[in-house]
């Protein structure tokens, strides 16, 4: 329940509002949704209600903090059991409920576009200018190329934002942000040059791919095409895959904040088909993320995966139980590398792979992570010194989740010694 | 991988001024001469090497570190591990101390992915805070010793007691005080003889450093060096000798306070029922500075508040029973008594020496008079209020045990401040005792 609140502040806010005094009127129905009025200084006791399995959340206060500390102290008053259960709501309550309900069946709900032929032409209109902005950037690295990648080294971050901007103009925000992403990477320590040619090699291999896309198989094509920027919509995504249904381990989760957009990706894994699924979720920045996903549960749902060779990302199509669950099985490095490069062998722009792993950490000569057999991996140097992991080891083997990438592991959670779910 | 080596190079001089190097996959057959432009045919050749370098990635080798040495103690529940982070996190950062003697009493085991956080917290409270790095290798147990090995920025953060006294001999003054420390604490007979030998070859930071110690381990036979040392030539051992015998129970010292109290203070009877009456002193004179209490410099301008000052200071210094002897009182109604505009003054000097003498019945009647009646509004009555909530009995906090009217959404933010420190004080330290 801690984890709800945006931030320390709003916790320590809450904390003395969750007294039974405060609040003359509470109740909650079925386990999920909980409803209170709250009387503080306000004229009117401020409304609060809580939908368990979003969490979502409804507050008449004016905080733009969200959640509230109000619905974080009604929270804190029905973890401790002082709500009462198997109550009728109250009609304001109420209304809020069936609202809700009838929202998150509309989304599902695939509506045709208003006007087929309009909307046939702007889709038209997009493949061009994207065709026309991939020959851009393909001219463009070709360039870096003959000139010299000690040149864009001294050119700083607008040579990498201009290509970006133009690339965003011809409706490829993919190739934007993989662009963008570059401009740090001059200053990313010894090995630069590499990591640079690395990318720029692979951003020609994605611009022919799509520029031929016709000549791809269908799955290839989808693949590309999302990584260049097309989307799927929500609603056609949910008309056309069909549903895989498992009791879903949540492994990990990230967040990353970047042009005032936060990413929560949150990796997942099923018990009985193993796949792994990754679920983005994205808020403007000070806005508290989905929270739906808790490390350390399984839930029991149905995903929607987009299409593509290696079907990683997905769109949790609905929802069952969760539970709180000890650690997924590890694996060992021969068979974390061994999966990547099957992967790789499929779509080789893939560079997060998601990684579980039960191996020892060790600092020398790097900071590493290492399994029985003795073969080690890095860690990112990105990820700073992870105290808490050797901390959490006490130099013995423990399960790891994180992401593997080529420059290391960025690890994002480990279980303890007892089993418990520790987020990094 | 050469090859790749070679075409990173080409790219770094550009192709206008090299030629594009052949590539080697093996597995794959030699790429054929491109005619096309070099600086694709390199972007080529240089996705084909990326994809398989990435997929054909060997796993490094690395030296394992020592194995750290089981700790026996049952682990803390989850709950007490949560608060313990929220405290980190900045929520009552001053009671982590309180909450680690708590945890090293019990016998529990700290939550290991915490414990960086909590090597540098006592990183950066050192010097100022000496207990902390003992209290960490206390509650910390053989794994904080283990991972503060591994980073020398914690070489100092975990401090075991020392008992080697080449310690003594050979040590840096914060060895010196941790070896005197645990020595205080192992044969305090040993350490008085220690300090006692050693006083009058001591600089004036190593006297002041072993009153310092004594302060954990007061005890009455230190009162004769303590009264000599309020003759000591440097400032900031006067300072400690005055602070540790107004500390000491049936000192010489709290004896002349409690004579000077009782001149400055004394129980009238009048019409309407018993009160105080307060005739402050003037300016300090050389016994009163001699005990410690000086003039503020600031305040000499102003003698009412410089006044007002001296007395606060006597009373901070003064044995609390002076008052419930000699006026036939129980503390609830000393504190009780009607006094006029010098209330906030006797209620921040009878605080302070409630603190400093861990008078609990005292701490207990002093919070329920700021919380039921008269509250506290000057600057000095805060700050005691804070240090009261801070150092009372935490059962002042269980759920009914702070006044109803604490709750009132128009009470005021010390008030509700110091409410909230000790239920939270009472759940931490419950919280430890839970299942």
């Amino acid at each position: 329940m801690l984890t709800l609140a945006p931030d320390a502040s709003s916790l320590r806010a809450a904390q003395p509002l969750a007294s039974g005094r405060s609040w003359p009127l509470t109740g909650a129905a079925d386990d999920r949704v909980l409803w209170g009025e709250y009387l503080g200084r306000a004229a009117t006791p401020y409304r609060t209600v809580v939908d368990l399995s979003g969490p979502a959340y409804r507050c008449s206060c004016p905080s733009r903090k969200f959640p509230c500390k109000h619905a974080l102290a009604l929270l804190l008053l029905w973890s401790d059991g002082a709500v009462g259960r198997d109550a009728a709501p109250p009609d304001w309550a109420a209304t809020w409920i069936a609202g809700r309900a009838a929202r998150a069946s509309d989304t599902r709900d695939s509506r045709p576009p208003a006007d087929p032929a309009a909307a046939q032409r702007r889709a038209e209109q997009r493949e061009a200018r994207v065709a026309t902005g991939l020959t851009e950037l393909d001219r463009w690295l070709c360039d870096q190329v003959r000139q010299g990648l000690a040149v864009s080294q001294r050119s700083g971050y607008r040579h990498w934002d201009d290509i970006a901007a133009r690339m965003v103009d011809a409706q490829a925000p993919g190739l934007a942000e993989r662009l963008r992403a570059l401009a740090a990477v001059p200053y990313s320590g010894p090995g630069w040059d590499a990591r640079l040619l690395e990318e720029y090699a692979l951003l020609r291999l994605l611009a022919t791919a799509c520029r031929d896309q016709a000549a791809l198989p269908p799955p290839l094509r989808d693949t590309v095409r999302s990584r260049v920027g097309f989307t799927v919509r929500q609603a056609d995504l949910l008309a056309s895959a069909t549903p895989v249904r498992d009791h879903w381990h949540v492994l990990a989760r990230r967040d990353l904040d970047r042009d005032r957009i936060r990413t929560r990706r949150s990796w997942l894994r099923g018990q009985r088909t193993g796949r792994t699924a990754l679920v983005l979720s994205f808020a403007a920045v000070g806005q508290s993320l989905d929270d739906s996903l808790a490390v350390g549960t399984v839930t029991d749902a149905d995903l929607a995966f987009y299409p593509g060779t290696v079907p990683l990302r997905a769109l949790v199509a609905a929802r069952r139980d969760t539970v709180s669950c000890g650690p997924p099985p590890g694996r060992t490095v021969a068979g974390l590398l061994a999966g990547y490069a099957a992967a790789l062998g499929e779509d080789p722009w893939l560079d997060t792979w998601p990684a579980v792993l039960t191996a020892t950490p060790a600092r020398v000569p790097l900071p590493c992570l290492y399994d029985t057999s003795g073969e080690a991996l890095p860690l990112h140097p990105g990820a700073g010194d992870c105290w808490p992991l050797f901390a959490l080891s006490g130099g013995h083997p423990l399960t790891v989740a994180a992401e593997w990438t080529p420059r290391g592991l960025w690890p994002l959670t480990a279980w303890d010694g007892d089993g418990m779910v520790v987020p990094l | 991988m050469s090859t790749w080596h070679d075409l990173v190079t080409a790219s770094l001089i550009g192709t206008e001024r090299t030629v594009v190097p052949a590539v080697s996959i093996p597995g794959l057959a030699p790429a054929e001469d491109d005619a096309g432009d070099p600086a694709a045919v390199l972007l080529d050749r240089a996705a084909l090497l990326t994809a398989a370098r990435r997929a054909g990635r060997q796993p490094d080798h690395a030296e394992p570190l020592p194995v750290c040495e089981p700790d026996p103690r049952p682990a803390m529940n989850p709950a007490a591990g949560r608060r313990l982070a929220r405290m980190l996190s900045g929520e009552y950062p001053e009671l982590l101390t309180e909450w680690l003697t708590a945890v090293a009493a019990r016998g529990l085991r700290l939550p290991p992915h915490l414990l960086p956080t909590l090597l540098d917290r006592a990183r950066r409270a050192l010097p100022v805070d000496a207990g902390l790095p003992r209290l960490l290798a206390e509650a910390g147990g053989p794994r904080v010793r283990w991972l503060a090995g591994l980073n020398p920025d914690w070489e100092h953060s975990v401090e075991e007691p020392a008992t080697d006294d080449e310690t003594w001999r050979l040590g840096d003054a914060r060895q010196r005080r941790g070896y005197l420390t645990s020595l205080l604490a192992r044969d305090p007979d040993a350490a008085r003889a220690l300090i006692t030998g050693s006083w009058d070859a001591a600089g004036a930071a190593e006297r002041a450093m072993f009153l310092s110690a004594l302060a954990g381990a007061l005890d009455p036979a230190d009162e004769p060096l303590l009264e000599t040392a309020l003759d000591d030539r440097a400032e900031d051992v006067r300072r400690w000798a005055a602070y540790l015998l107004a500390r000491l129970p049936g000192s010489a010292l709290g004896q002349r306070m409690a004579e000077r109290a009782l001149r400055y203070v004394w129980l009238e009877h009048a019409a309407q029922g018993p009160r105080l009456s307060v005739g402050p002193p003037g300016r300090p004179d050389a016994a009163l500075q001699r005990d410690g209490i000086t003039s503020r410099p600031d305040l000499v301008r102003v003698p009412l508040e410089s006044r007002s000052q001296v007395l606060l200071e006597v009373l901070a210094r003064t044995p609390l029973r002076a008052w419930t002897d000699g006026f036939g009182l129980a503390p609830p109604e000393v504190v009780a008594l009607p006094s006029g505009g010098w209330a906030p003054v006797l209620f921040a000097g009878w605080s302070r020496a409630a603190t400093a003498q861990g008078n609990a019945a005292w701490m207990t009647a002093l919070i329920r008079a700021a919380l039921t009646g008269r509250r506290p509004g000057t600057t000095a009555e805060i700050e005691a209020l804070r240090q009261l909530v801070r150092r009372a009995d935490p059962g002042r906090g269980a759920p009914g045990a702070t006044p109803e009217s604490a709750d009132a959404p128009d009470v005021s933010p010390p008030i509700r401040d110091a409410v909230r420190v000790l239920r939270f004080r009472y759940t931490m330290l419950k919280e430890l005792d839970d299942e």
